[in-house]
């Protein structure tokens, strides 16, 4: 998914742990036992009624079960990350090839800016309905959402991070006799970077939301469709492991952009 | 009023040589007139029938009040330019163009890349000219060298600190080797002592490769020690009001200037001549 050399960057030092963060990470490891025990025992004594906040030891069954002694929890993270890298991918690509077309021809986006401005004023999720009777049930109207998401986003970073070039930049380049092809690779390009990437790191979260959106709507697969299968039920412990595991993918997602962007902008 | 009008007769292009056929002035600058807007508005006279010639291996300063015209006529010469303009510009006897490889130009802003390191930098003028990476990389190491940021190559502009980021864009600047340089204001925005240091610096570089200079600037102290000759433009629209040659012996140390009569003489005389220029458009 990321070269590798970008997720190893700064080695984490694991062993070398100073004093002062053994003990916020101790102060961290109580403070959840503390607050599972609490839930635990509050659930056990009818205070919590484990119908509507579900009790962690039934989240760490459904987790273990649907992880490590059944594997279907597996199949619908798949379905999941796949869908979201999917629309990341298209529709970041397709965003930034746009940028570039508006950025060199800007009657043209002088021209599309109205109605690019419509469709993005939409609420995206509103549109999935209509997605799902064009591309199905399966995974390709979750991509249409997350694309949907997406391409505004990267779109605008890349026309943002085009339009900032520093005109000193420029001015130099130009008199020092650079052709545009040069000013475009080694100026343009570079000096957009940070401002498409923050975008492609939002881009990335909106993908992950789309998907997820768009199966909580409707689905086959995919977590979104099990929390809401999970909620139909009346599976409190599903649903609260679902949860967690949305937001554990989330983090994870935006620790690998960070990662990324300090390995290729090391300059900023 | 009558000294500065007497002083610019004197001084404006009447009695400027013409280019010989061979060996000619570098930059050459007769009758100019520039116009800026027209349209609905009326024209605005922004360079009224300036003209000036810098041999070969000059230092010559343009100072004046804002506004004066010298950045414009500094940008005709680099070709960026394109304004209506009457009268004639050539250097090194050829029409100025943008990307004109007898020139290096350098700004008020060290305009260092963000995404590159010192020496990436330093030798950008000439990666944009097309120069082989090891010879660019020499050289620009060797210019870094000299002007003290010999430790710095690897460093990226951000962790530089003003002045050695003008120290790198000068590096830049003369990494080029190209015959004629056009200075706009390039110590503007430093400190007096930063800007002391590097002017120092600057003469360094120009002594041991001469080099045609024409230097814009508005600090009259800078110009003075400097150039060989300062030329004094009056408020807009700009005209040439007095030529004065600076008879300070070289090699010159700029901070030991500092503290030489003669040189406050002459900074006396020309900012009594600005003075003029700049009053006698007030109205």
């Amino acid at each position: 998914m990321v070269p590798k050399a970008l997720l190893n960057l700064p080695a984490r030092p694991r062993l070398a742990l100073s004093s002062r963060s053994m003990v916020t990470l101790a102060a961290h490891a109580l403070f959840i036992v503390a607050f599972i025990s609490m839930w635990e025992f509050a659930a056990q004594r009818g205070i919590l009624d484990p119908t509507f906040f579900g009790r962690p030891s039934g989240i760490w069954n459904y987790l273990w079960t649907g992880f490590v002694t059944g594997k279907k929890l597996w199949l619908e993270l798949g379905y999941t990350v796949t869908g979201a890298l999917i629309s990341f991918a298209a529709g970041s690509v397709t965003a930034i090839a746009f940028g570039l077309l508006f950025t060199t021809y800007p009657p043209l986006h002088r021209a599309a800016e109205p109605y690019l401005t419509l469709l993005n004023a939409m609420p995206r999720i509103a549109l999935a309905p209509l997605f799902l009777l064009w591309f199905g049930l399966g995974i390709g109207s979750k991509i249409a959402v997350g694309v949907s998401l997406t391409f505004f986003i990267v779109l605008s970073a890349t026309v943002a991070g085009i339009r900032g070039v520093a005109s000193d930049h420029l001015i130099l380049s130009k008199a020092l006799g650079a052709t545009p092809h040069q000013v475009f690779f080694k100026v343009t390009l570079p000096s957009a970077v940070p401002v498409i990437f923050s975008g492609l790191r939002l881009g990335l979260i909106f993908a992950l939301l789309g998907v997820v959106g768009a199966e909580l709507i409707a689905a086959e697969h995919g977590l979104g469709q099990t929390l809401a299968y999970l909620q139909s039920t009346f599976s409190m412990d599903g649903v609260m492991a679902l949860l967690f595991l949305l937001a554990l993918l989330g983090l994870g997602v935006t620790a690998i952009m960070n990662r990324m962007e300090r390995a290729l902008l090391s300059w900023q | 009023m009558k000294d500065a009008a007497s002083a610019r007769e004197m001084a404006t292009g009447r009695s400027t040589p013409l280019p010989a056929a061979s060996g000619g002035p570098a930059i050459l600058v007769r009758d100019l007139t520039v116009r800026f807007g027209g349209g609905a508005a009326p024209p605005v006279l922004a360079v009224d029938r300036v003209s000036l010639s810098l041999k070969s291996g000059e230092f010559v300063s343009l100072v004046g009040p804002s506004g004066c015209g010298k950045t414009t006529i500094l940008n005709l010469l680099t070709g960026l330019l394109p304004v209506a303009m009457e009268g004639k510009v050539t250097i090194l006897g050829k029409p100025p163009r943008p990307g004109n490889p007898d020139i290096a130009y350098m700004l008020a802003r060290d305009s260092l890349l963000p995404w590159r390191t010192a020496l990436g930098n330093a030798a950008y003028g000439l990666e944009i000219r097309n120069v082989p990476v090891q010879q660019r990389e020499a050289q620009a190491r060797e210019l870094l060298a000299r002007v003290g940021l010999a430790d710095f190559c690897n460093a990226y502009p951000k962790a530089l600190s003003h002045g050695m980021r003008q120290r790198c864009a000068l590096a830049r600047t003369f990494c080029l080797g190209s015959p004629v340089f056009l200075m706009d204001e390039p110590f503007g925005a430093l400190d007096a002592q930063t800007k002391l240091q590097l002017e120092d610096v600057l003469m360094d570089l120009w002594s041991a490769a001469q080099r045609t200079v024409l230097f814009v600037t508005h600090d009259l102290a800078e110009a003075v020690a400097l150039s060989d000759r300062v030329i004094v433009m009056s408020a807009r629209p700009g005209r040439i009001i007095a030529d004065v040659p600076i008879t300070l012996p070289r090699p010159r140390s700029v901070r030991a200037l500092q503290k030489d009569e003669e040189f406050h003489k002459l900074y006396a005389r020309l900012w009594g001549l600005l003075e003029q220029g700049s009053g006698s458009n007030g109205s």
